[in-house]
């Protein structure tokens, strides 16, 4: 078996606050598979967009720890020094952005941000040559009529346009990994679902991997070949999503699945998780769902459960999780 | 109809600078008690519609009347009773909050405004509290002190302190995770049977639109294309541009997940709608008429109407 593309090991993340040091990431260890899209989810807080800001290094300055390792394709992201380590964003990683208003400068074209990303990926590149390859770009996710948009400035355009912007970029830089952050959440359903399925286009001619980040699972469900469960700093559970969606392993994976106002009947109660989700100033010497979980039992709280195999290419961080199946 | 509605658009069009008609001939009755949600793209008009019936947007043509009466009449001869039979939920919860003010204040000012007993009004704040789970402690705090999830109970709570008959919830559940956003639903639930609200909901997530609503508006362009029964929208969306946002809903159960259906193209400008049917330029189904003559809402069936000229032909099911 290849090995994976990137593969983290107990990476830690802690943050100064005013409240105290904050447990962004608690040991976090996640493979990902070359060529596989892996989605996370989790809610607010539970670290998603953190575990995408350590793999750039794009982090605030507050941080106060960084620990573990971040192995991609042989090398530690994690020792590397600055300088060497900008050689590996917006070159080997891209990043899609949650918000590509924010993301995009409004006082340039939509050409100038493309042939920038372009010839940061092959210095030297000609401007015709590199503006050829953004118009291609453009086509590539959909855009008709590159020539024109190549001119026009991001206010010209509407969401759902300049969120295709925002892919063709990514996409421009050929990359290994790709990194997108709720890259849809902005954006109407019937847009959203141009989008998803330009993606899914996408990622078959497309031999890198893929993170795609969101709080919707039925659209995990239908893009992502594993899926990762993270709350509070960890991850619970990952797995094919399939087999972790048709038979999930921890209490939380089936609380969120729970909550889903999928298409059970109408009038009945609704379901919540009751409690909410840890401070991350607390240390936690026990599992982090222990509060909010009605399985919990003295051993839960006694130590951390560790992540461990509950079916092939699954597993889960849930002592009980035999018994409860 | 034999029960008078309590809501009624009476064909209510609103353009902005004589040019971008936001709402067109928009004609629907609501009876008390019944929870509607509103779907569409963004710039549908969804919004709109609800700004116009609580009275902060006057329309362009036509009426929009509460209790039979007009709001515009109402608005000039009863404003702060007209204001307290109808309660908005805003889209953003924390930034309705003022960031200088307790909690507290912020849900005593309205009973000030319409001079409500002191007494009263303590008792009934104190029992919405309860019902809302939040903890008197959260009456000394400041916005930024608390999470979202209890500043959108707190949103809920200023809506009812004046006693509505209607709440109008523009994305009642926007920004709160899976998690809570149940817990919300059912209180809101609750609350509608317990005092006998009736409940106008906007909302992107069809999931929570189906789950609580009875009956659904679809809106494109500022006009409606689609009303109808929730089930009987779910199971058989009549128009195109309903069966297309249908199919996009993607479900966690793969067995359930419905052929998606991707429109081309996005929502047109609404300076400059397209001719004939609104809808023709992305409808995937759309024939020669469709481009030159409109369709009407047409009524199809027990509560359902629908403006296509030829309802139907876009099936989600049909693999």
């Amino acid at each position: 078996m290849t090995p994976p593309l990137v593969s983290i090991r107990n990476l830690t993340l802690e943050a100064a606050t005013a409240r105290g040091t904050a447990h962004i990431l608690r040991g976090v260890d996640l493979d990902i598979g070359r060529g596989r899209i892996v989605g996370v989810v989790g809610e607010s807080g539970s670290g998603k967009s953190s575990l995408a800001s350590c793999l750039l290094r794009l982090l605030p300055t507050n941080v106060s720890r960084i620990d573990g390792q971040i192995v991609f394709d042989g090398t530690d992201l994690n020792a590397l020094d600055d300088a060497a380590m900008n050689d590996f964003r917006g070159k080997r990683i891209a990043m899609i952005f949650q918000d590509p208003m924010t993301a995009l400068n409004p006082l340039f074209t939509i050409g100038t941000h493309l042939v920038d990303v372009l010839r940061r990926r092959h210095p030297g590149l000609a401007r015709d040559e590199a503006m050829a390859r953004a118009s291609a770009a453009l086509v590539s996710v959909g855009i008709g009529d590159a020539p024109l948009r190549l001119r026009s400035y991001p206010h010209q355009l509407s969401g759902g346009m300049r969120q295709r912007v925002m892919i063709a970029m990514a996409l421009a830089v050929e990359p290994d990994l790709l990194l997108a952050d709720e890259c849809t959440t902005a954006l109407d359903a019937t847009v959203e679902a141009q989008i998803v399925a330009l993606l899914e286009g996408l990622s078959r001619g497309f031999d890198g991997s893929i993170v795609f980040i969101s709080h919707h699972l039925g659209l995990v469900a239908q893009l992502c070949d594993d899926l990762c469960v993270m709350y509070a700093g960890t991850i619970v559970e990952s797995g094919p999503v399939a087999e972790v969606l048709a038979n999930p392993r921890h209490p939380y994976t089936r609380a969120l699945l729970a909550c889903e106002l999928d298409d059970h009947a109408h009038g009945g109660r609704l379901v919540s998780i009751p409690g909410e989700v840890p401070d991350p100033v607390a240390l936690h010497a026990a599992c982090v769902f222990a509060p909010r979980c009605s399985h919990a039992i003295d051993a839960c709280r006694a130590s951390i459960p560790a992540l461990r195999e509950a079916g092939p290419g699954h597993r889960a961080a849930c002592i009980r999780f035999e018994e409860l199946a | 109809m034999t029960v008078a509605a309590l809501l009624a658009f009476d064909r209510v069009s609103v353009v902005f600078g004589g040019q971008v008609q936001a709402l067109d001939d928009i004609t629907l009755e609501v009876r008390k008690g019944e929870i509607v949600g509103v779907v569409g793209e963004s710039g549908s008009g969804k919004s709109t519609l609800c700004r116009v019936l609580v009275g902060l947007m006057a329309p362009t043509s036509g009426t929009v009347s509460v209790g039979g009466v007009a709001v515009r009449t109402q608005l000039t001869q009863h404003r702060l009773a007209f204001r307290r039979r109808i309660q908005m939920l805003l889209q953003d919860a924390v930034a309705s909050l003022s960031p200088r003010m307790t909690i507290g204040r912020a849900l005593e000012e309205p009973m000030a405004i319409h001079s409500l007993p002191r007494a009263e009004a303590r008792a009934r704040l104190a029992e919405i509290l309860r019902r809302l789970g939040l903890a008197r402690d959260v009456l000394t705090k400041f916005p930024h002190q608390i999470s979202g999830g209890q500043a959108r109970r707190i949103g809920v709570a200023r809506a009812l302190v004046l006693g509505p008959e209607i709440i109008v919830a523009d994305e009642p559940t926007a920004g709160l995770d899976v998690s809570v956003q149940g817990e919300l639903l059912n209180l809101l639930l609750d609350l509608q049977r317990d005092f006998g609200l009736t409940y106008l909901m906007v909302s992107h997530n069809l999931n929570l639109i189906r789950r609580v609503t009875g009956r659904i508006v679809v809106m494109y362009l500022g006009q409606i294309v689609e009303e109808a029964p929730t089930r009987e929208l779910f199971d058989a969306p009549a128009h195109p541009y309903a069966a297309a946002l249908i199919s996009t809903n993607p479900a966690v159960d793969p067995d359930k997940r419905l052929r998606q259906i991707v429109l081309q193209g996005e929502m047109p400008s609404a300076v400059n709608p397209p001719s004939g049917c609104r809808f023709h330029t992305r409808c995937p189904v759309a024939q020669p008429r469709c481009s030159v003559e409109p369709p009407a809402l047409a009524e199809i069936g027990a509560g359902h109407r629908v403006r296509c000229h030829f309802p139907y032909s876009l099936d989600p099911r049909r693999h």
